[in-house]
């Protein structure tokens, strides 16, 4: 079996981190994703002929599309801050190093189940044996394509759910060495959130995906974590390019949360895409805190009549950071309703950039879509960039709204705090994390949401900490 | 029934008329250098002035056509005729215009709008000015309201020192064809502390088939002196496409206060691509008060620079798109100061397949402390061939600014409909009612009598989708 890919990376390394090509803002930071990489993984793994096509098929796509494939939003891309040439890609997951633990999944344990992926292993696998006997599968997606081959092929290069033009979702597509699934058959409930963790950050770049299928009338929760891994290198870039692929049958219910809280140096490009069936429900709960620079897109696809979206977001930056966030909810059903809200906290030099499309389409009839973005900036130099932006061709909807704001904390709501013998500080606290609460709310996980608030908490620390530095000097 | 008839009678033709005028001079079709070079020649400027077009005239042949807004496919710059001259020379006097432009002007209603209460008119035949007057206060309280190729000769200093200075050739393609090719036009200059106390008035308008209309404004209000400026547009319709790539500047010095008030209604072959732009500094006051109705294609959003302390921006712009047309409109405030203060309202209304699209960008710039902005876009559509689309940009670069946007869209309540039917209106009267309570917000900043005109135009809109 060919080795072409650890060769290239040992022996280039240094060479290419020696010069670091200029770049424009929309350029990728890196250029290792091409032909021989796609086939070294392919061979690697000795895939069977129509996983390998569909991988070059994908390539194709992905060197035929700009990174902004909208021009509504091309003035707004930076990239900049990324230089990934060193972050060579790993040529392929570890097999078998899962550490089965079913114990700390049994009735008793807060979690149904847990897939921690670390670096290029698979760290812990495991599942509720009551879900997995209703037959609930959790497992990487090399693991599903063995086990359920038509499924797995399916899902991966079928009936795909990718946007069409998106470079980075298609790049995964081509050169995607680790995935997480999770498949819920129809009418099964999973109770207990599933846990599906990556941890990243030693320099290099990790391409994965993720699909979950809920069967019609399936319930289940999953909350999504990327975190650092112990591989880091200070001051060295690492890159994690994730999918999420999730299919909703009819009735289905889903409530989705992601964290993440990745390091310094994290380069996180995360591309969603949401197909949701008729009278289902999707709750995403998305909190970005993490990552050097962050791009991120989420898609709504409302294809079923009376299929609902609620979608609220935040993201709390710091330092450098740069949060690139869009959203697009296409309501195509009839009755479907999209409720999206987005908040962003910056310190620092943050920049936080928010576009959002809302589509109406013809056959959208008696849609109610309401998006909402809102900022606060809390230090001079930090920029909030706002795109809530509306198509419509449907004009029969219940609702079609969105609004946004921008401010400063509020002096009413300070004096009030204060006037109840609440110090300054911490009153300004209150305001900012009670702002941001409504994600927290959201995680169907009760630790995952104290360790949320306690990320906030040390995030607003932090920059307290270098504000009353920056004061003091 | 006969009040309905009434309602839907169609007055179009009283817009659209097409005058045989006798060319004295024009360009052949098609850009190129010569043809900037003739037209530099023909109205005998400064060395400066060519210098300026033919700067311009490069950078519109190296910009790409933009790929966002509206199809601009079809416009083919050698159909173009880009510089005609419909008589030899400026007219002081009414009396003095010749009789067949001056029965276009009769069909257009100026001299009554001048006895009753016009300040002065600068009326725009094809490429050139070709009737000026100014009431003798006017001239009495130093206002200058003159064409624009005419202030170039009279008050050449002025002239060069603030033209361009707004609107830079290269800030856009059509700004740079127009900066290259640019006739006609209107001359403004406001003293001191001088408060114009009418409204000053101008009419374009485009006659002859594949004319360009390339005229080019420039409002300079001094300090602490006030102005009203309004242009009003109606062309004759013609099968083939024409284009009006027109520029305005306007210069808001400190404590000035500026209105600036656009009632459009191009015929639906019209692609009018316009850089609107001005400049507000200390205290001063700058509004756009805008109306798109007809045209192929609109491009507009006027633009304020919010450049000195205390400046106060308000754009107020309305849309209607019918049938084969698409207003791609909106506005701009950029806030560069302290204390600057901002406010834009869009209404937009498609129908029968037309397409309304709001495009804005507020952009509050480090350093601008105390911004307070807000944005309001709504927008109706009359049935499910239309389109409308929302597209604004937020850029908040400072800690303390105040910033709320809102938007909405949706269709004409049943209930609305039904009420007012149940008192006597037909469903055409009612639907017409509603659209223009929408469109109220615009029609109360108008005089009275382009309140009514303009509300005829909408009605005559809208009977095009009750026929």
């Amino acid at each position: 079996m060919s080795d072409a890919v650890t060769e290239t990376a040992e022996t280039s390394t240094p060479a290419r981190a020696a010069r670091a090509p200029r770049r424009a803002p929309g350029d990728l930071p890196f250029t290792f994703v091409d032909a021989a990489l796609v086939t070294a993984i392919s061979d690697r793994h000795d895939e069977p002929a129509w996983l390998r096509e569909d991988r070059l098929a994908a390539l194709a796509q992905f060197d035929a599309l700009p990174v902004e494939s909208s021009m509504l939003y091309t003035p707004y891309v930076d990239l900049r801050a990324a230089s990934l040439d060193a972050a060579l890609p790993y040529p392929t997951a570890q097999d078998g190093a899962a550490v089965a633990d079913a114990a700390a999944h049994g009735a008793d344990a807060p979690t149904a189940g847990l897939l921690e992926l670390r670096e290029d292993t698979i760290a812990v696998a495991t599942l509720d044996p009551a879900a997995e006997a209703a037959g609930v599968r959790l497992m990487t997606l090399g693991q599903l394509l063995m086990t359920d081959h038509p499924l797995g092929r399916r899902l991966v290069a079928e009936d795909v759910a990718l946007p069409a033009d998106d470079k980075l979702a298609w790049m995964g597509r081509a050169a995607w060495t680790q995935g997480a699934a999770l498949v819920v058959p129809a009418g099964v409930r999973v109770e207990r959130p599933i846990v599906i963790r990556w941890a990243v950050g030693a320099p290099r770049t990790t391409i994965a995906r993720t699909v979950i299928v809920l069967g019609d009338g399936a319930e289940a929760s999953v909350v999504e974590e990327l975190v650092t891994s112990d591989g880091g290198v200070a001051g060295e870039q690492s890159l994690l390019s994730l999918t999420t692929e999730i299919h909703l049958g009819a009735h289905a219910r889903l409530a989705m949360s992601s964290l993440q809280e990745t390091g310094p140096d994290q380069v996180v490009f995360q591309q969603r895409l949401a197909r949701i069936g008729e009278a289902a429900d999707l709750r995403w709960a998305l909190a970005q805190l993490g990552g050097r620079l962050v791009r991120s897109r989420v898609d709504n696809v409302l294809a079923g009549d009376r299929s609902v979206v609620e979608q609220t977001e935040i993201v709390f930056g710091n330092a450098d950071q740069l949060h690139d966030l869009t959203s697009y909810t296409r309501h195509v059903g009839r009755d479907t309703s999209g409720q999206l809200l987005s908040k962003g906290v910056l310190l620092d030099n943050a920049r936080s950039y928010m576009k959002g499309l809302i589509s109406i389409e013809k056959t959208a009839i008696g849609t109610d879509s309401y998006l909402g973005e809102f900022g606060m900036n809390l230090s001079k130099k930090a920029r909030a960039v706002a795109i809530p932006s509306l198509e419509i061709d449907q004009p029969d909807c219940r609702r079609a709204a969105h609004s946004s704001s921008v401010g400063p904390i509020d002096d009413a709501q300070l004096f009030y705090l204060e006037s109840r013998g609440i110090s300054p500080d911490e009153a300004r606290k209150f305001i900012v994390l009670g702002f941001l609460e409504p994600v927290v709310a959201r995680v169907p996980l009760e630790e995952a949401q104290d360790r949320l608030r306690d990320a906030l908490e040390a995030k607003w620390a932090a920059g307290f900490v270098a504000a009353g530095a920056a004061t003091a000097a | 029934m006969t009040s309905t008839r009434d309602l839907v009678r169609d007055e179009r033709d009283q817009y659209a008329f097409h005058d045989d005028i006798v060319y004295l001079a024009e360009t052949k079709r098609g850009l190129t250098r010569e043809t900037v070079e003739e037209i530099s020649r023909f109205k005998e400027e400064p060395e400066w002035m060519l210098e300026f077009r033919l700067r311009a005239y490069d950078h519109f042949l190296k910009r790409p056509m933009p790929k966002w807004g509206g199809d601009l496919g079809t416009i083919d710059y050698d159909k173009i005729v880009y510089y005609r001259k419909p008589s030899e020379r400026q007219e002081k006097s009414w009396d003095d215009v010749p009789e067949q432009i001056k029965q276009t002007f009769e069909k257009l209603g100026i001299p009554e709008a001048e006895r009753k209460f016009l300040a002065g008119v600068g009326a725009q035949y094809d490429s050139e000015v070709v009737y000026h007057s100014v009431r003798e206060e006017l001239q009495k309280i130093g206002v200058v309201f003159m064409g624009t190729d005419q202030a170039l000769k009279e008050y050449p200093d002025l002239f060069r020192k603030h033209f361009g200075t707004v609107v830079p050739p290269e800030d856009n393609k059509f700004a740079a064809l127009n900066s290259a090719v640019w006739s006609g036009g209107s001359f403004v200059y406001v003293p001191k502390g001088v408060e114009v106390p009418l409204p000053l008035q101008a009419y374009f308008r485009i006659n002859g088939e594949n004319t360009g209309q390339f005229e080019r404004t420039l409002i300079l209000v001094d300090e602490d002196a006030k102005v009203h400026y309004i242009e009003g547009c109606t062309a004759p319709i013609y099968a083939t496409d024409s284009l009006h790539a027109a520029v305005v500047e306007v210069i808001a010095l400190p404590g000035a206060k500026v209105r600036y008030t656009t009632i459009q209604n191009w015929s639906n072959d019209v692609y009018n691509l316009v850089t609107k732009r001005a400049h507000a500094h200390e205290r001063a006051t700058v509004e756009w008060v805008d109306a798109n109705t007809g045209s192929r294609l609109t491009m507009k959003y006027p633009a304020i620079y919010l450049r000195g302390e205390g400046a106060t921006a308000e754009v107020i712009s309305v849309a209607v798109a019918g049938k084969d047309q698409h207003q791609d409109t909106g506005a701009k405030a950029v806030h560069l100061a302290k204390n600057t203060t901002s406010r834009i309202v869009s209404k937009s209304v498609s129908k029968d397949g037309g397409r309304a699209t709001y495009r804005g960008q507020l952009r509050v710039a480090p350093g601008a402390t105390g911004v307070t902005a807000s944005v309001r876009c709504d927008a109706l559509m009359l049935d499910d061939q239309s389109r409308s689309d929302t597209y604004p940009y937020i850029d908040i670069q400072e800690d303390d600014t105040t910033m709320t946007h809102e938007a909405t869209v949706g269709k004409v309540s049943a209930d609305q409909v039904f009420y007012l039917m149940s008192r006597g209106l037909t469903e055409n009267e009612a639907t017409n009612l509603i659209v223009q309570g929408f469109l109220e917000v615009f029609t109360k900043e108008l005089p009275m009598e382009y309140a009514i005109e303009f509300n005829r135009l909408v009605k005559l809109e809208m009977e095009g989708s009750l026929g």
